[in-house]
């Protein structure tokens, strides 16, 4: 089997030779190459040698298109600023706390902000890999996007007291999604993830999620569905428990659950579902390989009698992440 | 004070503001609406959120209205000598995520401490010299993101290096939250806002020594 094939029997409930191993190795391609996270994330071609090279060292079973959640709100009119060795964060929010929807156009990913880099990323990947990898995309999940466009603070407060005028901000944002996610598809990608780090329940209760969330999820990956995408992959970190129940519905087919959520509530959870997880992310800077590898041994062990599992961390590996550790997550799935 | 209990665990700011100002015209002291309402409030908040349970937006809309009281009560901030005790609180250079690092400030201000924030991107010196400064019982730092820890386990030393020894580190945040108060070099590792006020509470009772 090669990786792609591995992971469709995954998804499929059918017996891979192997547990198909997909660590969510974004920024840590870029330090891994020697090269700084600022530039890697505004060159599409340097951000898909990256991820080549990190996929020919540790030999998993996916690569990703994944700049970080700023694209959107940037490509939105947002104002970023970058650092060489961290992250963006919004220097200028695109819509002021009083602002609406209504004065944002959804951006065109052909050549709005970072978009067509990422575009640029897929179309290399898939290029080079075509289907013996996995190639993924990322979008920003409705929730996340809103909560990029005005602050996290503002817009919670605005959901609270403004609910009509938030609720066309998530409309937008899941308009964002399905075009920036369909141009990924036809860019090359296998799959756009959709990640919400903003929907989770530690964020917003449950409640907020299948009322307010859910129909925008159920909008974006019925899209992407549409447009061809292999599966539909969402992506939410946190204490997530009481909001599992709700990604079939959705339209998720391949369900990520972060290391609050023991594996066995989340098999119960979701039956029917790929699950991927659950691998605590600081304990690819902070422990030693050999604690991955008997965390990862586990993992593998705990979903050995269903199938339907990708081992992963619950979250980003942390670009300083030690290589040796994600060394081990691969070798765990390798049964050694 | 049942009423501004209510508005306050209802996160209704307006109706917890104009009940305060109807209490303090009814000549009520600021002293007795922050442990009658505010603390008893943020009790029962506490009572709520388990780890489970613990969501930010709930918890941001009572700490607004906690806070549009406590400025009514104490326009100019609450002073040192009518605080429980003052912590200075911020987030360490390196992290501009701020918002754990507000709701902590929130929970502890509603719990009638007096907190100093120093803000996102706090150079160690900052924080040391400001702990020093206030007289802080206690330090707490937040962080977002995993590279910020090494900033973390140096400011004991920090500490250290002002004389200050004996003021307590907590940390909390969803980086530093993955780890341990002993692979951090601090006193401890909140979960929640609610779990680092409680260690808080001890810590100030003298129950920690």
């Amino acid at each position: 089997m090669n990786s792609l094939e591995r992971i469709k029997a995954a998804l499929a409930f059918a017996p891979p030779d192997r547990t198909p191993a997909v660590p969510q190795l974004f920024g840590h391609a870029a330090v891994l190459a020697g090269v700084a996270l600022g530039d890697y994330l505004r060159d599409g071609s340097l951000l898909a040698r990256c991820q080549l090279g990190a996929l020919r060292c540790y030999g998993h079973d996916v690569v990703f298109a994944f700049m970080d959640l700023c694209v959107e709100t940037e490509a939105a009119g947002a104002i970023l600023q970058y650092r060489e060795h961290q992250y963006p964060d919004v220097a200028s929010y695109a819509l002021a706390p009083a602002g609406d929807a209504a004065a944002l156009a959804v951006p065109d990913p052909a050549v709005a902000g970072r978009m067509p880099e990422l575009l640029r990323a897929a179309g290399i990947l898939r290029g080079e890999l075509d289907d013996t990898v996995l190639v993924t995309g990322c979008v920003a999940g409705p929730m996340t996007l809103a909560t990029q466009l005005l602050g996290i603070e503002t817009a919670l407060y605005l959901a609270a007291d403004d609910p009509a005028r938030f609720e066309k901000i998530l409309d937008f944002a899941a308009a964002v999604a399905i075009r920036y996610g369909v141009a990924q598809i036809e860019a090359g990608v296998h799959l756009p993830i959709v990640f919400d780090p903003s929907a989770s329940p530690a964020v917003v209760p449950p409640q907020f999620f299948r009322e307010l969330l859910l129909p925008r999820l159920q909008r974006v990956f019925a899209a992407f569905r549409q447009a061809g995408a292999l599966a539909n992959w969402l992506n939410i970190a946190g204490p997530t428990a009481a909001t599992l129940p709700y990604y079939p519905e959705a339209g998720a087919d391949i369900a990520n659950f972060d290391y609050y959520v023991e594996p066995q509530l989340a098999q119960q959870l979701l039956p029917h579902t790929c699950l991927d997880g659950n691998l605590k992310s600081l304990d690819f800077v902070a422990a030693q390989p050999e604690q991955i590898a008997a965390a990862a041994a586990r993992l593998v062990s705990a979903f050995a009698g269903r199938g339907g599992f990708l081992l992963a961390s619950g979250c980003e590996i942390p670009p300083e992440a030690k290589p040796e550790n994600i060394a081990a997550l691969v070798a765990a799935c390798r049964g050694g | 004070m049942n009423k501004l209990v209510a508005s306050l665990l209802d996160g209704d700011h307006a109706a917890a503001l104009a009940e305060t100002q109807r209490l303090r015209g009814a000549g009520m002291a600021a002293e007795r609406i922050v442990t009658e309402g505010l603390e008893a409030a943020m009790r029962r908040l506490d009572d709520k959120c388990t780890v489970e349970s613990f969501n930010l937006l709930e918890i941001m809309l009572v700490g607004r209205a906690v806070s549009a009281v406590a400025n009514e009560l104490y326009p100019e901030g609450v002073p040192p000598e009518q605080g429980r005790a003052t912590f200075v609180i911020a987030t360490l250079e390196g992290d501009v995520h701020d918002l754990g690092k507000n709701i902590a400030k929130m929970v502890l201000i509603g719990k009638g401490y007096r907190v100093v924030d120093l803000g996102k991107d706090c150079p160690l010196a900052t924080l040391a010299n400001a702990a020093g400064r206030e007289h802080a019982r206690a330090v707490l730092v937040s962080g977002l993101i995993t590279s910020v820890i090494p900033q973390v386990r140096q400011v004991k030393a920090a500490l250290a290096e002002c004389g200050l020894a004996g003021v307590a580190v907590v940390a909390g945040g969803a980086a530093l939250k993955q780890s341990s108060a002993a692979a951090l070099n601090v006193d401890y590792v909140a979960e929640t806002a609610f779990d680092g006020a409680r260690y808080l509470d001890q810590l100030v009772r003298g129950a920690l020594s």
